[in-house]
């Protein structure tokens, strides 16, 4: 039904309400000509933007964000995956750490930065600490879910070929999930990111999200909307890259959601 | 089946009931610093002396409060603008690629912003969360409403039925399963960016609360402030849950 | 019921002026002698290039059984939509009692294929029921006889608080019908509405239908894929051919009605026909 010139006419369409919109931010800015210490103007935000990519400090700032982001979200995501295959498997196992498990779940994640900055201090250790955390719980979930959901017959097959409890996991389980825990690691890699760079905005001097509030504090409107922008592209590359390989690697066995 | 299920919550208690005891041998056998750790004793005096004191219940309830509200104000934007969004395919072409390149940002990166425009203030607090809160939903409303069985629009056309009608008939219901599911984050993302606003904007509050509790050294205190953001966590989640599964019952009959 | 019609002088398909009044009790009249109800004229409707049905000519007399069969993508479906007013026609007339198709009425009721996807599953059978009413605008007040009797009749009044989703296939497609019938219909546009059914449940939904139409004097147009189902509900059985959709043959059923489905499907017309259109078939293909 659709041919393929109405979908570039409805990809160009998506461009029409951003630029629209920085457009009107310019043209308002211009009528005005008046210097603010809250908002700038888009030509100002590239300025600023090449200005600290020029410097070096957008980089670094990156890097420190990125290098919480992934430490945090390998431990969590291990030790989610983990213990949601053991609980996958063992339901038994799973209703009786059901309420714990509630329990502690429904803590914010960002809770703990009191706790992590009591324990760690400043720096690399707390801020992994509370990603590792936060990203814990969607992959546990997920791949608890992922897991009991295999067809049970494959459970048997493996039962009568004798193989152990550890044989299963990784012959049986763990390739029969994969698809929806890939899923897994796509949602906790946007919490990591989302979660180290709230660390950073509330408590902790490093990366992405200190530069925000920094260039916030020292009243520079242009660099904190460079920084923000920037934050948006670094989590949509994050973003499409990890869908972008489920889609290489998986193709039509995962189902797409709208979920963070 | 379902008593069966249900008998199950007595042994998971137990198990919990099992882990602070293990919580309360660990500090009590020194494995770790009680600066860190305090016993689930010295945490429950803590809670009791918070609440006799008058200071807590007020915390909680300003904690609760801005939650609240701040879900509240993204819940109707999110569900208007998504559902807007959401039963036009052209307005959906103009601002879907819009809202793909906003989604994976982190909605705690434009505290900055607001503070810029509302400074440290309850009102920075409330649009902050608000802004949160808001994606969730609304991208689960635009999918809602986007995803409608599409037979079911034949058969109001077929019966000849109104426009809003159709909307208030066929459309919100079949949508309110994604929507509900989107409150629910919603709700979630509430509460992290109430604790972080308060503790940004030190606004009174639990948020408030847990960060001088730690700067100082209280860990009990910490460790009560803790236990009540846990439970608010868990009540308001239990409680959207329930009204899930009261308006969605028609999915789990069998 | 018999409102007078508003013919063109181009429609002569009507030999005899109408005479014989309506039979209340659903005892054959001689059907070639009722008015139209649609009536299609060089019918056209061609899909993004594709044609999909070409210069389709038919009448649908009323009170009249018309099944229509074809193989797949035929467009038996589209030629439904057409007459549902779910579709708009390319070219040529589709016409409602005397007047082009514009949109969809609500005395023209339809049966869907897809019985999970038709119902809404956040009501109950009741419910179902009462968003015909509610569309309809019937008073409040007569929701509670009107839903009780055609639930009577579809045999799901024992099951008015379910949700679909707690009904076999069988009784979701009877509650597909029930919602069509509380419409209070001239006439019932059915979808290979016993498709997806088993066979023992579609030969009772079957009977039950011809029930239902005989007392209620409905017009029924009827898309199925199976042969014979179309000549043991049907007074006539139209073949479509596909790659466009045409019209190939036209098969009058002279069987008498009731129908059973012992007798009427050992009946030497029953047999004579379905050797025919199973010839007319493998010639087509």
């Amino acid at each position: 039904m659709i041919n393929p010139g109405q979908h570039t006419l409805a990809r160009l369409r998506g461009f029409i309400v951003p630029l629209a919109l920085l457009s009107l931010a310019e043209i308002v800015y211009a009528m005005n000509d008046v210097h603010s210490e809250i908002i700038a103007p888009p030509h100002e935000v590239l300025r600023a933007l090449s200005t600290i990519a020029m410097d070096g400090t957008l980089w670094n700032a990156t890097m420190q964000t990125l290098a919480g982001a992934m430490a945090g979200l390998s431990i969590g995501f291990g030790l989610g995956l983990l213990l949601g295959a053991f609980l996958g498997i063992s339901s038994f196992l799973d209703r009786l750490l059901f309420v714990s498990i509630e329990i502690v779940r429904a803590l914010p994640s960002i809770a703990f930065i009191p706790i992590a900055m009591l324990i760690f201090g400043f720096g690399y250790r707390m801020e992994l600490s509370i990603v590792a955390f936060a990203t814990f719980w969607p992959t546990l979930l997920l791949t608890r879910s992922a897991v009991s959901s295999i067809e049970p017959r494959l459970l048997e097959v493996s039962r009568a070929l004798g193989f152990g409890i550890r044989a299963s996991i990784w012959k049986i389980v763990l390739p029969a999930a994969l698809p929806r825990v890939f899923v897994a690691l796509r949602l906790a890699a946007s919490v990591a990111l989302i979660v180290a760079v709230t660390v950073e905005v509330t408590a902790n001097p490093l990366g992405l999200g200190y530069g925000l509030m920094s260039a916030q504090q020292s009243l520079q409107p242009a660099t904190m909307l460079a920084l923000l922008c920037w934050l948006a592209a670094v989590g949509w590359t994050l973003n499409s890259a990890l869908l972008w390989t489920e889609k290489r690697l998986f193709g039509r066995m995962t189902s797409t959601d709208f979920t963070r | 089946m379902k008593a069966v299920r249900s008998l199950w919550i007595v042994p998971s208690i137990a198990v919990a009931v099992a882990f602070v005891l293990l919580w309360k041998y660990a500090v009590d056998a020194r494995m770790v610093s009680p600066v860190f750790l305090p016993s689930p004793e010295r945490t429950w005096a803590a809670l009791q002396h918070g609440f006799a004191a008058g200071a807590l219940q007020l915390k909680f309830l300003h904690t609760l409060e801005r939650m609240f509200y701040g879900w509240i104000c993204a819940s109707i934007f999110g569900i208007a603008i998504g559902a807007l969004i959401g039963s036009s395919s052209t307005i959906r072409s103009y601002l879907q690629p819009s809202l793909e390149l906003l989604r994976p940002l982190p909605a705690s990166a434009v505290i900055p912003i607001a503070i810029a425009f509302f400074g440290l203030s309850d009102g920075m607090v409330l649009a902050t969360i608000c802004f949160g809160a808001l994606w969730p939903m609304l991208l689960a409303t635009i999918h809602g409403f986007s995803s409608v069985e599409p037979r079911l629009y034949e058969l109001s056309e077929a019966l000849g039925m109104k426009r809003t009608a159709v909307v208030f008939k066929i459309v919100l219901p079949s949508a309110l399963p994604d929507i509900l599911a989107g409150m629910r984050l919603g709700m979630t993302v509430s509460l992290i960016l109430t604790v972080v606003g308060e503790m940004l904007a030190s606004r009174d509050g639990l948020g408030q609360w847990i960060l001088l509790a730690g700067r100082s050294f209280r860990s009990p205190d910490l460790f009560a402030g803790l236990v009540l953001l846990a439970a608010l966590g868990l009540s308001s989640s239990l409680l959207l849950i329930g009204l899930e599964r009261w308006l969605l019952r028609w999915r789990t009959v069998h | 019921m018999t409102a007078p019609l508003t013919l063109d002088s181009a429609n002569t398909t009507r030999s005899a002026p109408v005479e014989a009044p309506a039979n209340a009790d659903g005892v054959h009249t001689p059907l070639g002698t009722e008015p139209a109800l649609f009536e299609l004229r060089q019918a056209t409707l061609t899909l993004a290039g594709r044609p999909i049905l070409e210069k389709i000519d038919f009448v649908v007399r009323r009170k009249e059984f018309v099944s229509v069969v074809g193989s797949s993508g035929c467009g038996k479906t589209s030629l439904l939509r057409l007459m549902a007013g779910l579709a708009r026609q390319t070219a040529g007339e589709v016409l409602y009692d005397g007047k082009p198709i514009t949109r969809s009425h609500q005395d023209v009721a339809i049966v869907f294929q897809d019985y999970g996807k038709a119902l809404l599953p956040w009501r109950t059978v009741t419910g179902n029921v009462a968003l015909a009413l509610e569309a309809m605008r019937v008073p409040k007040s007569e929701y509670r006889d009107r839903i009780g009797c055609v639930l009577e009749l579809v045999g799901l009044a024992q099951h008015a608080d379910k949700y679909p989703g707690q009904l076999s296939g069988g009784m979701q497609q009877r509650l597909q019908i029930a919602r069509a019938l509380a419409q209070e219909p001239k006439a019932i546009l059915m979808d290979e509405p016993f498709g997806a059914l088993d066979a023992m449940t579609r030969q009772s939904l079957q009977d039950e239908i011809l029930t239902i139409v005989a007392r209620t004097g409905a017009t029924v147009f009827f898309v199925t894929h199976d042969l014979e189902e179309a000549i043991y509900l049907g007074d006539r059985v139209i073949v479509l051919r596909p790659n466009p959709g045409r019209i190939v043959r036209t098969f009058d059923v002279n069987l008498s009605r009731p129908r059973d489905q012992l007798r009427s499907r050992e009946d030497g017309e029953f047999t004579r026909l379905r050797h025919e259109l199973h010839t007319l078939f493998k010639e087509l293909h």
